[in-house]
């Protein structure tokens, strides 16, 4: 696990939250620091939602600690709490203007008028709002827009943590692209820190600074996204990141070679002491054809049988002789495999590119 | 848009007419009686104020007040009665919430002057409270049968469903996440009731404040049957005008009265909501 | 929102409920204490029950008029006021149409209005017209204020329906008449019945528009106001508690008929989904 680089801001201590027999969150731990922008990714069911709402105070936790620089939040109601959360349904209130929803925190507070126009301006302007959005009715403003106008909204109240529950998760493809950039500029911007939920682990990795994994309510793997990339934990967390090659393999009596149940060989960068049976992962792109597999250490021989275009990329679909689950290769767009299907192919990966989890 | 007139309109109609024939043709009649000289029972007729100026001049208003009064007394009771039940069926009682619902619509099907009758014998002298009151403690109740409360008692009974069902439907409006992101950021309690809860729902309790002033303004049972004629509610001098003095335009002018003043709230109203919205709830 | 309400709050919400609806039931439960009194003149606690009255009350022959005028005037409002409010609920809530929102406000004005004059504008109108006050006319006044209430209980469950599975329907070769008896219909039942039972005892209830309208014919409510207002008689409970019992039996008899219904659809309910936005 990677350390933690500045000062933890916030700290869970063997968090636990208990709906009747059902376990939502089981005893999390995990440190957030200043200035990070950390995302919590899962699927559905994962308790991501039920965890946030604990880390805003909209629950209480049945069990352990939530420290903000080492302060017990537990017992704060969450309008006294100094964080704030986008909603994934953004929760704009309906009955008021775009400016009256950026400045509500500072009305409550008590902010005289002029100030507060001031700065919800001035949050209009870094969040790209036109200015004559100010007195419009939030119901007539687009997806993006609304989007830009929650997180102004939760800007404006200076927390010291931003939330995030999914709030790109309802939008098409191109808007949550940009929307997932500019998010990122502000946090540059503003320096604070952000927590973000997705169940998106490409989301996760476009924006953020460290991810935490969870599955079943528990965390199962934090790391940078390189680290969660190209050393997953486990078949999970691999298997999240999309579609890979998947082996049942166990330690084999040669040093750097793991061996199938049916008795196929491959090689590995090196076998971790502890290991003793799991999976191999190959991620597609990792996976050569025909011509470019030649030399390679592991290769399998198999026929071609399907072929998709994914835009820049090509898939194939190989079958081995062997008769495993197909596999999958992805090859880019301009070296292109020529052959045709059902054709006798040859794939194969270098060792660099075995992962070996166990599970 | 032309396909979806036509079944549209198709469909309206027959309501249309009937409404036409037995809602707009009487209110017309009302209202042309209101013009015509006293006590005839014709329309052909020269049109004169006269009833208009009589009803200034003589003493009813007081009976315009009372009615004022008590449907304002009434509005305001049931609004603070019904809205902690409301808040309960829109947010926290879950399935229950439909039991409450026909607990209290299964009275409305009963006449509302066998219930309001039923008070009487709950709050007559010897009746159900004195009764009891007597035989366990030997104390007797205070005699309310008849009097201003017992009229306000049973205004608020009987229109309870009518300030309920509406608030209910207003606070069902208000989603849960608006109200926890204005507790999010910073307000208190009361802050989200007054900036969030209220201004949401208030469609709701609009319709329920409206619908329960009008009709409590008026009403004529419950005057007649609790109160025992401590009060004259303008009802009351609509229908003696009609009945009893058989004066038909003055009753007119009454009701035109009545009719014009509930009409302007109704109207404002309408244009404040959108029945779509409170309605279908998509 | 577990943590937002405190458990004392909510406790005090349900109490404050229960109060109220049991404040609702208190003058039922009086009328029905007080049928069973032998006395002619009502005292608590009863010391002598008897269920006399309602032996004098099946004999009677004015109850039985009573109760046959009642009977056909509710039977007529609820058919003709159904199949009016079932139209008129498609135009309140299925159709896009041009003069939709200016429609759903005028029907629903009749709710608005006092009964006692709109009762009495209606007895203008009818001698206006010459026509002879009598039951069949209170049947028309009842509607009046019946098919807007009928109307939007319809239209409640309009609003549910989801208009592509009517033009699934077309789509799959069924004519207009088909769709309408085997997909429009049946989907909209819930409301059309809960409506019938809202028509039928409304009017089996109404007292200010009867009151004007049935000319020399009586319901059981104008009797027994002119009974509560002329002075005291056990007949106005016995009565008065068997009205409300065939109110509670009809009420009643429908919800088993829902219940039975859901229980043989396996708990399905054909409503639309709640959605909830909280939770994981």
């Amino acid at each position: 696990m990677s350390e933690v680089g500045a000062k933890p801001i916030l700290q869970l201590r063997k968090i636990c939250k208990k709906f009747g027999d059902f376990t939502a969150v089981n005893n999390i731990n995990l440190e957030i620091g200043a200035g990070e922008f950390f995302t919590i990714v899962g699927p559905s069911g994962s308790g991501k939602t039920t965890l946030i709402r604990l880390l805003v105070g909209m629950d209480q936790p049945t069990d352990g600690d939530i420290l903000l620089r080492d302060k017990r939040l537990n017992d704060v109601p969450a309008n006294q709490r100094p964080t704030c959360m986008v909603f994934q349904s953004l929760a704009l209130f309906p009955h008021k203007t775009v400016g009256e929803n950026i400045e509500f925190s500072m009305k409550i507070s008590g902010v005289d008028g002029a100030a507060r126009k001031e700065r919800a301006n001035e949050l209009m302007k870094q969040l790209r709002l036109p200015l004559e959005y100010y007195s419009k009715n939030v119901n007539q403003c687009s997806g993006g827009e609304r989007q830009r106008i929650a997180l102004a909204r939760a800007l404006a109240f200076d927390p010291q943590i931003l939330f995030f529950d999914e709030p790109l998760a309802s939008l098409d493809f191109r808007l949550r692209k940009t929307l997932e950039k500019e998010l990122k500029d502000i946090h540059r911007e503003t320096g604070k820190t952000f927590v973000y939920i997705t169940h998106s682990l490409e989301e996760a990795m476009v924006m953020s600074d460290r991810i935490g994994i969870m599955r079943r309510g528990s965390i199962v793997q934090v790391g940078t996204p390189h680290e969660i990339y190209n050393r997953p934990r486990n078949k999970f967390v691999a298997q999240f990141m999309g579609e890979v090659n998947t082996l049942e393999v166990r330690r084999s009596g040669e040093a750097s070679v793991c061996s199938t149940g049916d008795g196929q060989q491959f090689q590995v960068a090196g076998i971790p002491a502890e290991f003793q049976s799991g999976h191999l992962i190959i991620r597609p792109e990792a996976v050569k054809i025909g011509e470019a597999a030649q030399g390679l250490e592991n290769t399998v021989r198999g026929k071609l049988f399907n072929s998709y275009s994914l835009g820049s990329r090509l898939q194939y679909q190989v079958r081995s002789t062997s008769g495993d689950s197909p596999w999958l290769v992805e090859m880019l767009q301009d070296e292109p495999y020529t052959g045709e299907l059902d054709d006798e192919v040859v794939i194969g990966w270098r060792k660099e590119d075995s992962i070996l989890v166990s599970d | 848009m032309s396909k979806w007139w036509k079944p549209g309109f198709l469909t309206a109609l027959p309501v249309l007419l009937f409404l036409l024939v037995g809602f707009a043709g009487p209110l017309l009649m009302v209202l042309g009686y209101s013009l015509m000289p006293p006590k005839t029972f014709s329309l052909i007729q020269m049109p004169t104020l006269a009833n208009f100026i009589s009803i200034v001049k003589d003493s009813y208003y007081i009976s315009f007040n009372w009615s004022l009064t008590l449907a304002l007394t009434t509005v305001v009771l049931l609004l603070v009665i019904c809205y902690p039940i409301a808040y309960g069926m829109a947010k926290l009682f879950g399935k229950w919430a439909n039991l409450v619902t026909v607990l209290v619509a299964v009275p409305l099907l009963i006449s509302e002057n066998i219930r309001l009758f039923g008070w009487v014998l709950f709050l007559l002298k010897n009746g159900i409270l004195d009764g009891s009151l007597k035989f366990l403690f030997d104390a007797s109740a205070p005699s309310v049968l008849y009097s201003v409360p017992a009229i306000v008692l049973g205004l608020v009974y009987v229109y309870l469903p009518f300030m309920l069902f509406p608030l209910v439907i207003g606070l069902s409006m208000v989603p849960d996440t608006v109200k926890e992101a204005a507790s999010d950021l910073g307000a208190t309690r009361f802050q989200v009731f007054r900036e969030i809860e209220l201004p949401l729902a208030m469609p709701g309790v609009m319709i329920g404040c409206m619908l329960v002033f009008i009709l409590a303004l008026g009403s004529l049972a419950e005057s007649k049957i609790l109160g025992g004629q401590v009060v004259v509610m303008i009802a009351d001098d609509i229908e003696s005008a009609f009945t009893f003095a058989q004066n038909w335009p003055k009753g007119s002018a009454l009701s035109a009265l009545l009719i014009l003043f509930s009409g302007t709230l109704v109207f404002y109203l309408f244009k404040k909501i959108d029945l779509d919205r409170i309605l279908g709830r998509r | 929102m577990a943590g937002a309400h405190s458990t004392l709050a909510k406790r005090l919400i349900v109490l404050w409920t229960v109060a109220i609806i049991g404040f609702l039931y208190i003058p039922m439960v009086s009328v029905v204490l007080a049928s069973f009194s032998r006395k002619r003149y009502f005292s608590f606690p009863i010391n002598a029950w008897d269920t006399k009255w309602y032996e004098k009350a099946f004999q009677s022959l004015s109850v039985r008029e009573l109760l046959t005028t009642s009977l056909n005037v509710a039977v007529l409002v609820t058919i003709f006021s159904v199949f009016l409010a079932f139209l008129g609920a498609l135009a309140f809530a299925r159709y896009d149409w041009k003069g939709r929102k200016l429609f759903q406000k005028v029907v629903l004005l009749p709710i608005f209005f006092p009964q006692a004059v709109l009762g009495l504008a209606l007895l203008l109108w009818f001698s206006a017209l010459g026509i002879t006050t009598s039951w069949q006319t209170a049947v028309f006044a009842h509607m009046i204020w019946i098919v807007p209430i009928v109307t939007l209980i319809i239209s409640i469950q309009v609003y549910s329906f989801d208009p592509a599975l009517e033009e699934a329907a077309f789509d799959l070769g069924a004519s207009r008449w088909q769709v309408l008896r085997e997909v429009t219909l049946p989907i909209l039942s819930p409301g059309l019945v809960s409506g019938s039972v809202f028509a039928f005892l409304l009017s089996w209830g109404n007292f200010p528009l009867s009151l004007f309208t049935t000319g020399a014919d009586q319901t059981v409510p104008e009797w027994l106001y002119a009974k509560m207002v002329s002075g005291y008689t056990p007949m106005v409970p016995t009565l008065g508690s068997l009205t409300m019992g065939g109110a509670v039996l009809v009420v009643f008899g429908v919800y088993l008929m829902f219940m039975l219904r859901k229980w043989r659809r396996g708990g399905k309910d054909a409503g639309p989904a709640v959605e909830s936005e909280s939770g994981a």
